[in-house]
C-alpha cells in the first residue's frame, strides 16, 4: 500500500551487516538482539547514545510527532525533548489510535509525508503499519538496554516505549468495605450493576484486558460482565474523573497511571491489584519512513527510549508509563514495574488476530 | 465612444453566477463524492480507492435502528424546544417594549457563543445523577436518589436546545427585525388581541425565516456531537454522531459504515429542503416594500415585566448558571458542590495557559473565525441572491446541493474532505487554508439560511424599479439588495464567526501539526485530563471569543446605524 522507502537503498555496508547478522544467528540465539545490528556511527549526546547525526538533526530543525496521549501529556513530553535540543522545534498531531492510524494511512496513500515519529497505544495497528512498510528500519543504540521481546520483530521498526497496566479501582465512599472487589471475578458482583465502568473498543488496553481475562476465565466471563450494563469511555482520565465524583462505583479497567493522578488530587478511591495479575499493554514508538526530518526523528527515538526520555514517560503524571529498560529506576510512586504481576499475551499474532472478535463483542457489551 | 463601450467587458449575472455557483457546487460535491464512494466500499475498509463496491454497508445499518431512533428523538425534541424558545425570545425582543431591550438583545444570543461542549460539561456538573451539584445539594438536604438526571434523552435534548439551538433566536430575530410593524399595528387597530396578532400576522409573515431556522436547527441537531458525547455516553445512549465517532476511532476504522450512516441522512435533509421550498413558493412573505418603515416595538403594557422575567430566567439557565458552575469547578482540584479551602487551586489555569499549543490554537481559531465571517458573508450573500433572486436556470438545484453539508455530520464530512484534499494537487493539506475551505463549505447552509430568510422578505419590485431606472445588476446588488439585506448579512457574519471558532467535527481530522484550532483541544482535554482542567480551558476560550465579539459587535453597530445618526 505504501511506496517503498527510496532514501535507504541496500548499500554494500548494509548487505554485509545483514550477512554477518545472519551468520551469527545460531551463535547468538536471539535473531533480534540489537547489539549486533547497531548503527555504524553512534554519538554520545547528553547522557545517551544516538545513531542520528545530531548536527543534521539540528539543521532539520523540527520533529513532527503523531501520538495518542493527551494534549498536555504530549506537550510535556515534547517540551522535555526541546529543552534538551533547543534548536529542534516540535510539532504534533493528537488523535485516538484508530483515528490517528486512519489519518496517517490516508496521508501516505496520497504520498503526503508529514510525520517523523509515530506513537500508538495498540500493538495491532503497529504490526499492520510494519507490514505495510510504514516504519523506517532504525536500530537505536539504546535498544541494548531492552529485552528483544520489547522490540518489533524483526527489530528496528518500533519499540515499547512504556507500559500501562490495569487493575480494579473503586470509590470508597460508594462501595461498602465488605463488597470491595479483590479479584477479577468480583467485577461481576451484581451489586455493581449500573455503576461500573470500563473503556470502549477504541482502547488497546481494553483489548489486552479482554484477551487476558478471557484466557484466564473462559469466553463466558465477558458475557457475564455485559449483564452489569457497564458504561464505556474513551480515556482513563474520564474513568477516574467519574469514579472520583461517585458517578461510577467501580472501574473495571483501572490503569495505574490514572489512579495515581486522581489519588494525588485527593479522590477517595482505592486501587486493587488482583492476585491473578494485571493486564498490560505497551505504547509503541517508531520512526516513520520518508520522514521529513529523518535525523531529528532518529534523535527523538533514541532520546525517548533512553533513560532521559524514559524518566519523562515514567514521571510525568499524565503519562506515567512504566519503563521496560533493564536499568529503569522506580516510578514516581516508588514502585517498579517488576513489583506488579503483569499479564502480557504470549502470542502476539493470536492477540492481533483476536482484534476483530474483541471489537464486535465489546461494542455489544457497551451498547453500541 | 460606442466602440469603447463594446470593449469594456463586464461579466453579466449569468457568467458570475455560473462561476460562483459552479465553484460552490464543486467544493461541496468534491468531498461528497469520496464519502459516497466510501459508503459503497465493501472490501478492506482502509483501502483507498475501494477494492469492491456494494450496498452491504447500507443493509448493515438495520443493526443500528435503535441509534437512529435515539438520534431522531433527541433531535426533534431539541428542535421543537429551540424554535419555541427562539421565536418567543425573538418576538419579545423585536416586537415588545420590554425594559432594557437594547441591552438584552446581544445577551440573548450568548448561549450560542458558549460552545456546546462547555454547555454540556456545565450541565453534567449540575445535573449528573450522582455527582451533579444540584443532586448533591438535594441529598444533603435529606432528599433521596436524584432530583434531576441530565443524562436522559430529554436532558440531552435540553442541553442541545440551549446551546446548539440558540442559533434559532439569531435567525428568527433577524427576520422579525426586518418586518414592517405597520402590519401588526393594523391588526390591532382592527380589534385583534396581541396573541391573535402574533399568531395570525407575525407568525405567518416570518414563516420562511422560522421554517428555515427549524430546518437548519434540526439538521444541526442531527449532527450534534458534544452534548451526546458528554451526557449520552454515561447512560449508554448513542446517537448517530457518537456512534460514528466510535466506528472511525476504533481500529480498524470502519469508515464505510460511518459513511453509510452519514449518507443515509442525506435523504432526511433532501425531504426537509423540499418541504421548505414548497412552503415558501406557495405564498408571499414580503414585508419590505418600497414603502418606508422603521422597526418599532408594540406597547404590551404590564406584560412587559413578565416578558422581561422570561428573558432573565433564560439568561440565568443558559448562560449564568453554566458559566458560574464551570468557573467554580475550574478553581477546584476535584469538583464538588461543597467548598473546601484545601480543594481550591489555580493550577488548572496555569496548566492551560502554559500550553503553547493551546495559545496558538486559540489564535488560529480567531483568525479563521474572522476570515470565515468576512469571506463567507460575501460568498453566501451572493449565493442567496443567486438562488432566490437571479431567476437563472438551475438556481433551485443549487440550493439542494449547497444544503448537503448540513445533512452530513461534520465529522463524516471531514473524512470526505480529508480524502478529497489529500489528493488535490495544491499543497493546502495540513494548513489553515484547508480549514478555511472546510469551514466555508460546511457553513454554507448556515450563511445561506440566515441571509435568505431576510432576502425573501424584500420585495423583488425594489430591484426591478432600479433596473427600470437603468441600473446594472451589479449596481442594483450593491445599492438596493445589499443595504436592505444588512441585518441578515451582519447576523450571518456573527454566526459564521462563532460557528467557526467553536467548530469541532471537521477540525478534528483536518488539523495539521502546524494548523491547530481550539475546540478539539478542549474536547481532547476532557478525554485526557479532568473536568476541572477542561472547564478552565473552555472558560479561557470563551473569554477570548467574548473579547473578539465585543470588537465585532462594535463594528456591526456602526454598520447598522443609519447614515447621519
Amino acid at each position: 500500500m505504501f511506496p517503498a522507502p527510496n532514501h535507504c537503498p541496500v548499500s554494500r555496508r548494509r548487505f554485509l551487516e545483514a550477512g554477518i547478522a545472519l551468520a551469527a544467528w545460531p551463535l547468538l540465539g536471539h535473531p533480534t538482539r540489537v547489539l549486533a545490528q547497531a548503527p555504524a556511527k553512534t554519538t554520545k549526546v547528553l547522557d545517551f547514545t544516538t545513531g542520528a547525526d545530531v548536527a543534521k538533526a539540528e539543521q532539520e530543525g523540527e520533529v513532527v510527532y503523531y501520538g495518542h496521549d493527551g494534549e498536555a501529556a504530549i506537550a510535556a513530553l515534547l517540551e522535555a525533548f526541546r529543552k534538551d535540543f533547543p534548536k529542534i522545534k516540535t510539532n504534533y498531531v493528537r488523535l485516538q489510535t484508530g483515528a490517528l492510524y486512519a489519518k496517517i494511512t490516508a496521508e501516505r496513500s496520497a504520498n503526503r509525508y508529514l510525520v517523523d515519529v509515530l506513537q500508538l497505544s495498540d500493538i495491532s495497528p503497529a504490526i499492520d503499519f510494519q507490514k505495510k512498510g510504514g516504519y523506517e528500519s532504525y536500530l537505536s543504540p539504546e535498544y541494548a538496554s531492552y529485552k528483544p521481546a520489547y522490540l518489533s520483530t524483526p527489530a528496528g521498526a518500533f519499540a515499547w516505549v512504556g507500559v500501562t497496566f490495569a487493575g480494579i479501582s473503586y470509590n470508597r465512599s460508594k462501595v461498602k468495605p465488605e463488597q470491595a472487589p479483590k479479584a477479577w471475578k468480583d467485577i461481576l458482583n451484581p451489586a455493581f450493576k449500573d455503576g461500573i465502568s470500563a473503556k470502549l473498543a477504541t482502547s488497546g488496553m481494553q483489548h489486552a484486558q479482554w484477551y487476558m481475562l478471557r484466557k484466564l476465565y473462559g469466553n463466558d466471563f465477558w458475557q457475564e460482565f455485559a449483564k452489569q450494563r457497564p458504561r464505556g469511555f474513551d480515556a482513563r482520565a474520564q474513568l477516574f474523573d467519574r469514579l472520583a465524583k461517585g458517578d461510577d462505583r467501580v472501574c473495571a479497567l483501572a490503569e495505574y497511571g490514572g489512579y495515581t493522578l486522581f489519588k494525588d488530587k485527593g479522590a477517595d478511591i482505592e486501587f486493587v491489584a488482583p492476585p491473578d495479575g494485571l493486564p498490560a499493554t505497551p505504547a509503541i514508538l517508531g520512526v516513520v519512513n520518508r520522514a521529513p526530518h529523518p535525523e531529528a526523528a532518529k534523535l527523538f527515538m533514541d532520546w525517548a527510549v533512553s533513560n532521559r526520555g524514559q524518566s519523562v514517560y515514567q514521571n510525568t503524571p499524565l503519562l506515567l508509563y512504566g519503563s521496560l529498560r533493564n536499568d529503569a529506576p522506580p516510578m514516581l510512586t516508588g514502585k517498579k514495574l517488576s513489583d506488579f504481576k503483569l499479564l502480557f499475551p504470549s502470542d502476539w499474532a493470536d492477540f492481533q488476530a483476536s482484534h476483530a472478535a474483541f471489537v464486535k463483542e465489546w461494542n455489544g457489551i457497551m451498547g453500541l | 465612444m460606442p466602440g469603447r463601450r463594446a470593449w469594456s467587458w463586464r461579466p453579466g449575472p449569468a457568467v458570475v453566477s455560473l462561476f460562483v455557483g459552479g465553484a460552490a457546487v464543486l467544493v461541496v460535491f468534491y468531498p461528497i463524492f469520496y464519502l459516497i464512494q466510501a459508503s459503497l466500499s465493501v472490501g478492506d475498509p482502509q483501502a483507498r480507492p475501494p477494492e469492491a463496491y456494494g450496498l452491504a454497508n447500507f443493509v448493515d445499518l438495520t443493526r443500528y435502528a435503535q441509534i437512529f431512533w435515539n438520534t431522531i428523538l433527541v433531535s426533534v425534541v431539541a428542535t421543537v424546544f429551540a424554535i419555541l424558545l427562539g421565536f418567543v425570545l425573538g418576538w419579545i425582543l423585536s416586537r415588545a417594549n420590554v425594559p432594557g431591550r437594547e441591552a438584552l438583545e446581544p445577551l440573548m444570543a450568548l448561549p450560542y457563543y458558549v460552545t456546546p461542549l462547555m454547555g454540556a460539561l456545565a450541565w453534567s456538573l449540575i445535573g449528573s445523577p450522582s455527582g451533579g451539584f444540584l443532586n448533591q445539594v438535594w441529598r444533603a438536604l435529606g432528599g433521596e436518589g436524584h432530583l434531576i438526571d441530565i443524562t436522559t434523552p430529554y436532558g440531552i435534548a435540553w442541553v442541545m436546545a440551549l446551546f446548539e439551538g440558540s442559533v434559532a433566536f439569531v435567525m428568527i430575530g433577524a427576520v422579525l427585525k426586518s418586518m414592517d410593524p405597520a402590519l401588526e399595528e393594523a391588526s390591532q387597530m382592527l380589534g385583534a388581541g396581541r396573541l391573535r396578532t402574533m399568531l395570525k400576522i407575525t407568525l405567518p409573515l416570518v414563516l420562511p425565516g422560522v421554517l428555515g431556522a427549524a430546518i437548519f436547527v434540526l439538521a444541526e441537531m442531527l449532527g450534534s456531537f458534544s452534548a451526546a458525547l458528554v451526557l449520552g455516553l454515561p447512560n449508554r445512549f448513542y446517537v448517530v454522531t457518537t456512534a460514528m465517532y466510535q466506528l472511525v476511532s476504533q481500529y480498524p476504522p470502519r469508515f464505510p459504515q460511518a459513511a453509510a450512516m452519514g449518507v443515509s441522512l442525506f435523504a432526511v435533509m433532501f425531504a426537509m429542503v423540499w418541504i421548505y421550498r414548497r412552503i415558501v413558493s406557495r405564498g408571499s412573505y414580503v414585508t419590505i416594500t418600497g414603502k418606508a418603515f422603521r422597526p418599532r416595538a408594540m406597547d404590551v403594557g404590564r406584560l412587559r415585566w413578565a416578558l422581561l422575567a422570561v428573558c432573565l430566567v433564560y439568561l440565568f439557565i443558559a448562560v449564568l448558571l453554566p458559566v458560574l458552575t464551570l468557573l467554580y469547578a475550574s478553581l477546584q482540584r476535584l469538583a464538588t458542590a461543597f467548598p473546601r479551602l484545601d480543594n481550591f487551586t489555580l493550577a488548572n489555569y496555569t496548566t492551560a495557559l502554559s500550553l503553547d499549543a493551546v495559545r496558538s490554537a486559540l489564535a488560529n481559531s480567531l483568525i479563521l473565525g474572522v476570515a470565515t465571517a468576512g469571506l463567507g458573508v460575501l460568498l453566501m450573500g451572493f449565493l442567496s441572491w443567486l438562488i432566490y433572486r437571479s431567476r437563472l436556470p438551475g438556481a433551485g438545484a443549487i440550493e439542494y446541493v449547497l444544503m448537503f453539508p448540513q445533512a452530513v455530520p461534520r465529522l463524516v464530512f471531514a473524512f470526505g474532505m480529508l480524502w478529497a484534499w489529500l489528493v488535490f494537487p495544491l499543497p493546502i493539506y495540513g494548513t489553515l487554508w484547508l480549514l478555511l475551505i472546510a469551514y466555508l463549505t460546511v457553513f454554507l447552509p448556515l450563511g445561506i439560511r440566515t441571509i435568505s430568510g431576510v432576502m425573501l422578505q424584500i420585495d423583488r419590485t425594489l430591484e426591478e424599479s432600479a433596473q427600470m431606472c437603468g441600473a446594472s445588476w451589479g449596481y442594483r446588488l450593491r445599492t438596493v439588495t445589499m443595504p436592505l439585506l444588512r441585518p441578515g448579512l451582519i447576523a450571518a457574519a456573527l454566526l459564521l464567526f462563532i460557528a467557526s471558532v467553536r467548530e469541532l467535527g471537521a477540525s478534528i481530522l483536518l488539523m495539521g501539526p502546524k494548523a491547530k484550532v481550539i475546540t478539539p483541544a478542549i474536547v481532547e482535554s476532557w478525554f485526557s485530563t479532568s473536568t476541572e482542567q477542561t472547564a478552565a480551558m473552555a472558560l479561557l476560550q470563551t473569554l477570548a471569543v467574548a473579547l473578539a465579539l465585543i470588537l465585532l459587535f462594535a463594528v456591526a453597530k456602526r454598520a447598522t446605524q443609519p447614515a447621519g445618526e
